[in-house]
């Protein structure tokens, strides 16, 4: 949930608590107070009535006046005076109505009386509901601006981070842009914004001398390499050498080679990844498939595979010898991990490009175009599938691996 | 034939001179710029052997001091340097060649063969090895003068073992000029082993006797001793 939502649902839950709480407060203490002005002027009737007496010494007339009403009935106790709510039948309006009637007993001439005095509460009744609802209408109002206000408010407040966000959603370590921050009238931002301008920057350094240090610790090896190799060619020259030798310096050159060809592959990532091959042409994929087609087949004729292509139309504006890579090392991949008289599949069109080989199990999807990885029975470099993510990440290529019915089947959707 | 090596790498140096002086070519070396321009500037050679870093200069800037005093020296550039920006600034200097460090000396001689072969003005472009004839323009090979009809692949192992005769090539050195190095190296060996056996046997259908010698299984050498 955003923020914003969250916080203004807080916001407008607390207020309506709050207020509907007040609001019942409100009502009622609005009713006390009114009932409580009725109850005075009870009183003053009461002292009316008592002075009328007092001077004329007789009960004064039982009368219906309005929405009040003074009737007095004998009694036979003094009681003190009592005030009721109670529902009484109003005249005028023809029904039951809330009334308040306050009970107190006179003496005439030693007949003891009970007099009432009713007043009706609907006038009292209808300032209540008048005051609550305008109260609640007020309520129900500003709460519904408080909601947009807080939406439009928080937004904006919030705009600056949401910025931030997305600046830091589009940083790609492999096109080194510095963050852009605009600045904020808010500290906080402003601190979150340097500390991450700060922090892209570390990080960019630090893949920027990673890289460098790639580069450079391969460019460095292939002179020691030359050396060693040329040691070796000069060595095998001598005639007295002897088989066992012979054998020794086999696995030397072994080495050597695994080792010129495994800083050849980290040069090329590193190269891939400084965005060195800019040039871009239409590369015709299928006539890259052809070749890798025959020079397969005349390398390899004793491994009796069967290469099963269905080619359409694919040509992809791309560096070339990227291109090159790209379907060199995954048709290399399905050649070298199938077996004598498998066929491989290869098929393109749609803007996608399948090559299946025959397989036993599911390899790691997780981990297969990582660098170094390599399944049980591979003696490649762990590096050809790596390379080939490398180029597809380059040129936002989709590359995904599948197993499906007994193949392996690696797709590239350009 | 005179060869100069410019390499600042003394170890390398030293054994491409020894490789290249069974070879019959007259080496000289300098490990510098300034060295190697004052030798460039007195002599001609027929081919300079030339890596591109080097202390004091760029071999790239010799490139250019032989293009613009009109140099006929074959040049050919090692480079640690795998880029075809390099390669291309090189080749556009005037550079005949372009080998990547690290290579066999058995390469680097079949190259350096091939830029004395094309540089030589005579048109002669026949080369050979007792009964065996190689017209490199043509790239026919001829037994007592009987064509021997060879795949593109045989008669690259063929050119590549005259230019190195006598000399032990081994199996990894031919993957690499062949360029079958993408396979696992077990299948690339079955490979060199079955394209030597179909030449030897097409030589030998020719009446050419068998001068491709293997040895202790690291390689071949072609000799006639």
């Amino acid at each position: 949930m955003k923020l914003q939502s969250q916080y203004n649902r807080i916001a407008v839950i607390s207020t309506l608590f709050i207020l509907l709480i007040a609001a019942f407060g409100y009502y009622f203490l609005l009713r006390y107070v009114l009932i409580n002005q009725l109850d005075e002027a009870l009183k003053v009737e009461e002292v009316e009535i008592e002075d009328y007496i007092k001077k004329f010494n007789k009960l004064p007339e039982a009368t219906v006046y309005k929405d009040q009403r003074i009737a007095f009935e004998t009694t036979k106790h003094l009681k003190h005076r009592s005030f009721k709510s109670i529902q009484a039948f109003h005249p005028g309006e023809n029904e039951m109505e809330s009334s308040r009637q306050l009970l107190f007993t006179v003496e005439v001439n030693g007949q003891k009386y009970m007099a009432s005095v009713t007043k009706s509460e609907e006038a009292t009744e209808n300032l209540v509901w008048i005051i609550l609802f305008t109260t609640v209408t007020l309520i129900v109002l500003l709460t519904i601006i408080l909601f947009f206000s807080n939406r439009f408010l928080v937004k904006k407040l919030w705009q600056p981070f949401r910025n931030t966000l997305s600046s830091i959603k589009e940083f790609d370590l492999t096109a080194p842009v510095n963050i852009a921050m605009q600045p904020t009238s808010i500290t906080e931002f402003n601190e979150l914004n340097e500390s991450i301008s700060m922090m892209s920057q570390k990080v960019l350094k630090d893949y920027q001398s990673l890289k460098d240090f790639t580069d450079h610790a391969s460019h460095e090896m292939q002179t020691p390499l030359a050396i060693i190799n040329s040691k070796l060619d000069m060595l095998i020259q001598e005639p007295e050498l002897s088989e066992k030798s012979m054998n020794q310096i086999q696995g030397i050159y072994n080495a050597v080679d695994k080792l010129t060809r495994l800083s050849q592959s980290l040069l090329l990532l590193s190269r891939i990844e400084n965005n060195q091959y800019t040039d871009t042409q239409l590369v015709s994929i299928n006539s890259l498939l052809e070749e890798k087609n025959v020079e397969w087949q005349e390398w390899m004729p004793a491994r009796n595979l069967r290469i099963a292509m269905q080619l359409d139309t694919l040509n992809i504006k791309m560096n070339r010898e990227l291109a090159d890579i790209l379907v060199g090392n995954l048709f290399r991949n399905a050649v070298r991990h199938s077996e004598s008289g498998n066929t491989l599949f290869i098929q393109t069109g749609n803007n996608r490009l399948t090559v299946s080989n025959t397989g036993k199990i599911p390899l790691d999807k997780s981990k297969i175009f990582d660098r170094f990885y390599k399944s049980d029975r591979s003696d490649g470099s762990g590096l050809g599938l790596a390379i080939v993510h490398q180029i597809c990440e380059q040129y936002r290529f989709t590359l995904s691996y599948q197993f499906v019915k007994g193949q392996h089947q690696f797709a590239i959707g350009f | 034939m005179k060869l100069l090596i410019i390499e600042d790498e003394k170890e390398l140096t030293v054994s491409i001179m020894a490789y290249l002086r069974q070879e019959d070519y007259a080496c000289e070396s300098a490990q510098n710029y300034k060295e190697a321009l004052n030798k460039i500037e007195n002599w001609d050679y027929d081919c300079i052997i030339l890596d591109i870093t080097l202390p004091g200069g760029s071999g790239l800037q010799l490139l250019q001091y032989l293009q613009d005093d009109k140099k006929s020296d074959g040049v050919i550039i090692i480079s640690a340097k795998n880029s075809i920006n390099d390669r291309i600034q090189g080749l556009k200097l005037g550079a005949d060649d372009y080998l990547i460090k690290p290579f066999h000396l058995s390469e680097l001689a079949a190259r350096v063969a091939a830029i004395i072969r094309r540089k030589k003005q005579d048109g002669n472009n026949v080369i050979s090895f007792q009964e065996i004839k190689v017209d490199t323009m043509a790239k026919e090979v001829s037994v007592h003068d009987k064509r021997v009809e060879l795949t593109r692949r045989e008669y690259q192992l063929l050119l590549y073992l005259i230019s190195n005769q006598n000399k032990v090539i081994t199996k990894n050195a031919l993957i690499d000029h062949l360029g079958s190095e993408e396979m696992g190296q077990g299948e690339s060996f079955d490979f060199i082993y079955t394209h030597i056996k179909n030449l030897r046997k097409k030589l030998q259908q020719q009446g050419c006797n068998d001068y491709i010698r293997s040895v202790y299984g690291i390689g071949y050498k072609l000799t006639y001793k």
